[in-house]
């Protein structure tokens, strides 16, 4: 039994480690990619197709989530650091 | 730490803090966009006001004598929240100090190249976000390594080059400029816009008080040093301004516009002394702030307002590089957007915020603590520290209603950045797992509407076209924030005992 609970603990630690880091990954690249949007570089708000009148709201919606995403992911990666 | 610094030396430290690269780069949008020859007045209203505070920071500084300056005087008056917010505010303008820094050398130096290799000049001219990047990163770099800046003989080198300017251009003839701003009263609003502007010019002194630990006799000390910096510095400012404006018509210039004047004045040297002289400022500043913001986050770290991880020290160098890089990667990112008149409102708003924090400070700690030794007191108090924080919110404030873009957008972003701050504040004081599990909620929900709106942009419910890769990229979005939601929410909680 505690060896079980023990594998489940680590394996929860490895998960946590995992996910947390694909998810500030993907809070950091949402956050570039509003940025290269609000620059217009690379050409992205053609390739995007864009309309101009929702960029505003593109824009808000992907630093919101992207620094949600980041915070989040970095508490599941510092769990491991302060869980008994 | 000794105290091997006499009265000659603050003052010293007054004026170098002062003198820097804000003179190159401010006084452009000032005279063109803002005030024209009324920067004059401006100044003197800039300096008139700098005096003001400094009277506080005068009685501060000598009744607590101590390394932190306005995070010290704010956390002995208000403490908590007060003191963490002057903290926030003082490194923000740092960061926006040093991006204006680093903006500001990229110009002098595409100048330089426009007088001596003109055939570089529109390359160097294009890439100036790009140059400042590259410096920044440099800057950082040594400073990770723990080099040595450059010290307040800048100070004396200036001091000679605006001399031989002001004798120069009085030389040359000058047209004599209209200082009164027309037509009144609506062109004052000009001017207060361009003192508000033009701030940062005035502020530096108080690395005056930042070096307090190192002053012999601090409190007599720093108190006559702070007023007769503050007394020199303003017919300086005056008398340049006087020049330049007598010698460079109101128009639409590439150029900067001291190294105009200075150009004019003494054709085929004068702008590539004073590019020079702008470069060597805007690295010096742009070293000091690097280390400031390090410094100031590094201290509320300390207090436990900020992660522990910004206390580490390099294992080679011994220097603080977790602060040192956090702070440049933000350096960076305002550099990149290259807004020079954004960035001289932002670094002005941020240090006008804490002086008006500093005076509010004065009330507190003379209702507070009455019996505090105090070497020097503020004259005609109460009226000294109520002007300060007046005037502060006056400056804050006019630029907004002349309807400067950029004073508005520095003033929005900085309110969004303090709110910001006492967001983090208060997450700070509620503690972690509480906040895990608030962001797993949250993270959970995104997981959800993106799936939603994935499921909904497939079925062409929604009239948005998106291509089967972007698709594919928002389902992995929404899986991996549903599963860190739940792993988030399920967090165990802390054990007491």
């Amino acid at each position: 039994m505690i060896c079980v609970r023990i594998s489940i603990k680590g394996a929860r630690k490895i998960l946590s480690t995992l996910v947390g880091t694909l998810q500030s990954t993907l809070g950091v690249l949402a956050v570039i990619f509003g940025y290269f949007l609000y620059s217009n570089l690379f050409g992205l708000r053609e390739t995007s197709k864009v309309p101009a009148e929702l960029l505003p709201f593109y824009m808000l919606i992907l630093t919101v989530f992207g620094f949600f995403s980041i915070i989040s992911g970095l508490f599941l990666l510092t769990e491991s650091s302060v869980s008994p | 730490m000794k105290r091997k610094l006499g009265f000659f030396d603050a003052v010293m430290m007054g004026l170098s803090g002062s003198i820097g690269f804000e003179i190159f780069v401010l006084m452009d949008y000032a005279y063109f966009g803002l005030a024209g020859p009324s920067i004059i007045l401006a100044l003197l209203l800039g300096g008139l006001v700098n005096l003001l505070i400094m009277f506080s920071y005068c009685e501060l500084s000598a009744a607590i004598p101590e390394v932190g300056g306005e995070y010290t005087y704010t956390k002995a008056a208000y403490g908590g929240l007060v003191a963490f917010v002057s903290g926030c505010l003082r490194w923000l303008a740092s960061v926006f100090g040093a991006s204006l820094a680093a903006l500001a050398f990229a110009r002098q130096l595409s100048y330089l190249f426009l007088r001596i290799a003109p055939v570089f000049e529109v390359f160097v001219s294009i890439q100036t976000p790009l140059i400042a990047v590259i410096v920044i990163i440099i800057l950082t770099a040594l400073d990770v390594k723990g080099a040595k800046k450059v010290g307040p003989m800048i100070v004396v080198t200036f001091l000679a080059l605006f001399t031989i300017f002001l004798l120069s251009g009085l030389w040359h003839g000058l047209t004599p400029p209209d200082v009164v701003p027309k037509p009144l009263p609506q062109g004052l609003s000009g001017v207060f816009a361009a003192t508000a502007y033009m701030f940062p010019m005035f502020f530096g002194m108080r690395a005056l008080v930042a070096g307090a630990a190192q002053i012999r006799n601090a409190e007599k000390n720093i108190p006559r040093a702070i007023i007769l910096s503050a007394s020199l510095i303003v017919p300086l400012y005056i008398s340049v301004a006087y020049v330049a404006v007598g010698v460079v018509p109101l128009g639409d210039f590439d150029e900067p516009f001291l190294n105009l004047a200075a150009e004019n004045i003494l054709p085929g040297v004068g702008g590539v002394l004073f590019a020079i002289a702008g470069m060597v400022a805007s690295l010096s500043a742009l070293g000091t702030s690097i280390a400031v913001q390090s410094s100031v986050a590094r201290g509320m770290s300390r207090d436990g307002y900020l992660p522990k991880a910004l206390l580490s020290v390099h294992r080679r160098y011994g220097t603080p590089y977790v602060a040192t890089i956090a702070g440049s990667l933000f350096i960076i990112f305002l550099s990149a957007v290259g807004y020079v008149e954004f960035l001289g409102y932002a670094a002005s708003f941020g240090s006008i915020l804490v002086f008006a924090l500093v005076n509010l400070s004065l009330l507190k700690l003379r209702k507070k603590k009455p019996y505090l030794k105090r070497a020097f007191k503020a004259p005609l108090y109460p009226f000294t520290p109520i002007a300060g924080v007046v005037m502060s919110f006056v400056l804050l404030v006019s630029p907004v209603f002349f309807g400067d873009v950029n004073a508005i957008s520095a003033l929005m972003s900085g309110l969004g950045l303090m709110g910001l701050v006492l967001l983090t504040y208060y997450l700070r004081m509620v503690g972690r797992h509480r906040v895990q599990v608030a962001l797993g909620g949250i993270s959970l929900v995104m997981g959800i509407l993106t799936a939603l709106l994935t499921y909904l942009i497939e079925t062409e419910f929604l009239p948005i076209t998106l291509s089967p890769g972007s698709l594919y990229i928002l389902a992995f979005f929404s899986a991996i924030s549903i599963v860190a939601g739940i792993l988030n929410v399920t967090v165990r909680t802390p054990k007491i005992f």
